[in-house]
């Protein structure tokens, strides 16, 4: 039921897998395609067997499209997706529309008074909002509430959910095989007729939604980590965006942003199941192919940086504490990105150097592991520790140890064996990735977005080609001071 | 006639093309969908019976070459006495990283990376598993380990040392995650002191000795006592004899269960207050439920469906997240545990101030769906959607033969699958009604809330408070697990 937000983590994750080959085994990936005259792109994978369908639209807009003053908005904007369309959710639309146009007008007027202005007059605004107050109450006899998701629900929709990330807003449902026409049917409605009826109390939703997170240890800090880590990139905030953003966003603003990204030729749907293609693109071309074509995104405009320095910062609050070391490195598709892949395999894991090494020989972590992210534009490798406090060790203490990590992979690099496993962990990784027809509609889509799903294949490839020199390279080249950020979180009560 | 047949097959199909796609419309009411006929597997077309009794659950599935396999063992945490508190936290790490008779941790853990499987192990409150899954190539050499370390643990001293050291690092932070300390308090006052709420401390986990570990091994991994579950690219026959290599080696034990007491206290309704200075309230308003195996159970699932299970269809969400944007998480649900009733409980996060407002809109759809009967409208979405969706539960080959084997190995109806969906329909307004009833009971609410007492208490204009307005407050104190010690 909830709108999860896919952490920058888990897809830093799923890229990682993405690098697997599954060549050596004979595997393919078997994905028929077919294109919109709107430029909706219509992807499918047929699994005969159990009568269903996963049925998953994505499109290429995430909080890297955002900018000061309206970050959070991609995410609002998902959340407003499910409050009623022009033809969904409303039982008399001239009507509802006229009481929301109200709302709007007022609301505007609530928001200069509040916002624009340093001493804002606070009575008028009380009398403002007690207006809008009613108009929402005449308004609740013309909306039918949830009305997309109670369909999808009585039709057996389940895995019902979407999700927005850095780069990426996804929707989902998986349907009896006999019922994708109703997916087909309330997706186009709502790309083409979205209409954001109740978006103030959206908006309160979100603003819990936040509060969720910053109640959860060690939120604000590595929210602070990854503001000061990203300077010049809109990966500088998270999804979730600044809480005085989120107070701020206007229905206007949300009307410009679906208009500008919620368009067909920023889209890709996906089918994963048990179906016969001709039929998905009869129906595609009948629901989707009413959708008006949009004018060309411009992809978003934002380099990195060098960051010439060497950044420290230090943090303390509930939760575990860490030590955490953020490295530039490039972005996905880069030829450098394989070698880093495998590079954070061959430290992570329970077999991994940094376990072996700082868990078991040296004992004082309890955990110690890295991860290569390379997201669209820009990427991070990170390392991550967990110290041993019950003998003494501080986070800051583990510094000097990742170092000799580093540096023993720059001066004696990594063993043919080492290198082998993680080869073959990709492999095995991107085989059994293909067993869940979920997992599999939110890879190929995701990836058919940013380099085509064919990407997924060529990756496995260049995987294959890397060598122990390749690795060597690599650290050498990005595991340099001033290209680090170093992130010490300690236990205490912080400033609440 | 063959013929004949063929012509008639392609008009079939072309027609139900035809029919899917004849008309757009507009609206999902004007859909009309082509009728879709699906009958659930059959657990006994799986069933196998290998060497020293030892059930298993097995589906050949030959797409990709992979093997997943999973043992599923009767043990858990309920069974570990009070002052070894821990041992299953200290069992979940230990068994494939302690090492076999003939194997290292370590060892075990390099080769199944190197070929790369995966091998895990997890306890839960009355049922383990240990996990395996390999590319078909290496079935043989997966299998070997996995019986292995099934069979021959050794919890050698170093892997319990390290499985300690994580452990207590970790109740460092036992009370900093509201959820967590809302999830295990409220069951500490529904369940009262007893092995469901035994709590780990480091005094307990420190306590604990690799004959400890290997003992309680001895007292539950035998073959009787497991079924296996396993799908992917092998024969099936040929899957039975590797396994019977193994299998007939392994001897039975007797078996013996700790006595675990039913009776469970009857808590003093009212607020249980923890404090914690976070900025909202975190909040669980309920009592004991039921088993799943009550016969009530479907009306259960279809009442609570309504109330504030079926997410957005559900009354609690609507009101309380959609209306009055009060909150992103907020509904009611029912947990169920094997063999000791579960959970009933409404939730909701949000803002201090908005506390008391929202636990009061919660009580509020208690009273109404016990009161009044639900709509027409709200049956028909409820049942259909368990309807509807219950190929679902079919999905996943392995997840399938993982059900059927929990199935048996907690003494339910095999043919819960075959039934279900007549259960479901079953159901009626007059039955929800009467299960609101019977299981939820206002007398009986505890209203725990994990949050900051003075904006709490305070509450806000639809709301005032103070909280007491609710019930008797009772403020809580946690335990420190490093310590023994309440803290404030």
């Amino acid at each position: 039921m909830n709108f999860r937000k896919v952490a920058v983590l888990l897809l830093g994750c799923s890229l990682l897998l993405a690098l697997g080959t599954a060549a050596s085994a004979q595997l393919k990936l078997e994905v028929k395609e077919h294109v919109l005259d709107n430029g909706l792109k219509i992807l499918m994978i047929p699994k005969p067997g159990v009568p269903r369908v996963v049925c998953h639209i994505y499109y290429k807009v995430g909080s890297i499209n955002e900018r000061p003053g309206i970050t959070g908005i991609a995410h609002v904007h998902e959340h407003m997706m499910f409050k009623g369309t022009r033809i969904m959710g409303v039982t008399d639309f001239e009507a509802d529309d006229a009481i929301n146009k109200q709302i709007d007008e007022l609301m505007e007027k609530i928001y200069r008074e509040k916002y624009w202005k340093r001493d804002g007059d606070q009575q008028k605004i009380a009398e403002w909002q007690k207006q809008v107050d009613e108009l929402i109450k005449a308004e609740k006899k013309y909306i039918i509430k949830d009305h997309l998701w109670e369909t999808y629900m009585k039709n057996g929709g389940t895995g019902l959910n979407a999700s927005t990330s850095d780069e990426v807003t996804g929707y989902y449902v998986t349907l009896p095989s006999n019922k994708v026409e109703l997916q087909m049917l309330l997706e186009s409605d709502r790309m083409m007729n979205a209409y954001f009826r109740e978006f103030y109390s959206e908006k309160d939703v979100v603003m819990e939604e936040r509060r969720l997170s910053e109640n959860r240890p060690g939120f604000l800090f590595n929210e602070q980590v990854r503001a000061t880590f990203y300077v010049g990139a809109p990966y500088h905030w998270q999804v979730i965006g600044w809480m005085d953003d989120l107070r701020r966003i206007t229905k206007q603003d949300l009307i410009e942003f679906n208009n500008k990204y919620y368009v067909p030729n920023n889209a890709v749907a996906i089918y994963v199941g048990d179906f016969k293609p001709e039929e998905i693109i009869q129906l595609a071309e009948k629901y989707f192919g009413r959708v008006p074509k949009g004018k060309d995104v411009e992809p978003i405009r934002t380099s990195v940086p060098p960051q010439n320095s060497h950044k420290r910062m230090y943090g303390e609050g509930p939760g575990m504490p860490s030590l955490q070391m953020w490295f530039h490195i490039p972005e996905d598709g880069h030829p450098d990105v394989p070698a880093l892949s495998l590079l954070s395999s061959i430290l992570s894991g329970e077999t991994g150097r940094l376990t072996k090494v700082l868990v078991k020989e040296k004992d004082v972590a309890i955990r110690a592991m890295a991860m290569a992210r390379p997201q669209w534009y820009t990427g991070a490798f990170t390392f991550n520790v967990i110290p041993k406090l019950q003998k003494g060790i501080q986070p800051e203490d583990l510094e000097k140890d990742v170092w000799e990590e580093i540096d023993k992979i720059k001066k004696e690099a990594v063993t043919a064996e080492e290198l082998q496993k993680a080869k073959n962990r990709a492999e095995a990784s991107f085989i059994r990735s293909l067993e869940s027809p979920m997992f599999l509609a939110m890879r190929v889509g995701r990836a058919e977005l940013n380099r085509g799903w064919r990407s997924l294949l060529t990756d496995l490839e260049d995987l294959k080609k890397v060598t122990a020199e390749d690795i060597k390279n690599v650290a050498t080249k990005y595991f340099v001071k001033d290209n680090c950020l170093v992130a010490v979180y300690s236990r205490g009560q912080g400033r609440r | 006639m063959k013929k004949i047949k063929a012509v008639f097959l392609i008009c079939l199909l072309l027609f139900s093309g035809f029919s899917l796609v004849l008309a757009q419309v507009s609206r999902p009411e004007e859909l009309k969908f082509p009728p879709l006929k699906f009958e659930p597997p059959n657990p006994a077309d799986y069933r196998v019976v290998l060497s020293n009794g030892l059930r298993a659950y097995v589906r050949e599935e030959r797409e990709l070459p992979i093997i997943n396999i999973v043992a599923i063992i009767h043990t858990g945490g309920l069974y570990v006495p009070k002052e070894k508190a821990g041992l299953d936290s200290l069992l979940s790490d230990c068994l494939i990283k302690g090492g076999t008779k003939t194997r290292s941790g370590p060892e075990i853990e390099e080769r199944i990376d190197f070929l790369g499987g995966s091998l895990n192990f997890s306890v839960g409150e009355r049922t383990a598993s240990l996990s395996l899954s390999v590319l078909s190539k290496d079935l043989d050499e997966g299998l070997d380990i996995f019986f292995d370390v099934l069979m021959n643990p050794e919890f050698r001293e170093d892997s319990l040392k390290l499985a300690k050291g994580r452990i207590i690092e970790q109740m460092r932070t036992a009370n900093d995650n509201p959820s967590q300390i809302l999830a295990r308090e409220f069951e500490k006052v529904l369940y009262g002191e007893h092995p469901l709420t035994y709590q780990a401390t480091k005094a307990t986990v420190e306590g604990i000795s690799q004959s400890d570990l290997k003992a309680f091994h001895s007292q539950y991994f035998f073959p009787k006592n497991i079924i296996i579950a396993a799908a992917g690219d092998f024969s099936r026959g040929q899957l039975r004899t590797k396994i019977n290599r193994y299998a007939s080696k392994w001897s039975n034990k007797s078996l013996s269960f700790p006595n675990i007491s039913r009776n469970f206290p009857q808590p003093e309704p009212g607020v249980y207050f923890i404090q914690k200075k976070i900025n909202q309230g975190y909040v669980s308003v309920g009592h004991l439920g039921i088993e799943d195996t009550n016969p009530d159970y479907f009306a259960v699932q279809v009442m609570n469906f309504i109330l504030g299970g079926g997410s957005f269809t559900s009354r609690i969400t609507s009101k309380v997240r959609s209306d009055e944007g009060l909150a992103y998480n907020t509904g009611s649900r029912f947990t169920y545990r094997w063999g000791f009733p579960g959970t009933f409980s409404g939730y909701v996060q949000t803002k201090s101030e908005t506390v008391g407002y929202a636990i009061s809109l919660i009580l509020k759809e208690f009273e109404r769906i016990r009161k009044e009967p639900v709509s027409e409208a709200e049956m028909e979405t409820a049942i259909n959607y368990y309807l509807e969706s219950f190929a679902d539960f079919f999905q996943s080959p392995i997840g399938t033969m993982v059900n059927f084997a929990n199935l048996e190995l907690q003494g339910k109806p095999m043919n819960y699958y075959a039934t279900y969906r007549d259960k479901i329909r079953a159901v009626t307004k007059e039955k929800v009604m009467e299960v609101a009833n019977k299981y939820i009971q206002p007398d009986k609410m505890v209203i725990m809330i994990v949050g900051d007492w003075e904006p709490c208490n305070k509450g806000s204009e639809k709301f005032p408070g103070p909280l007491d307005r609710l019930g008797k407050v009772h403020r809580v104190k946690l335990l420190d697990p490093l310590t023994g010690q309440l803290v404030e």
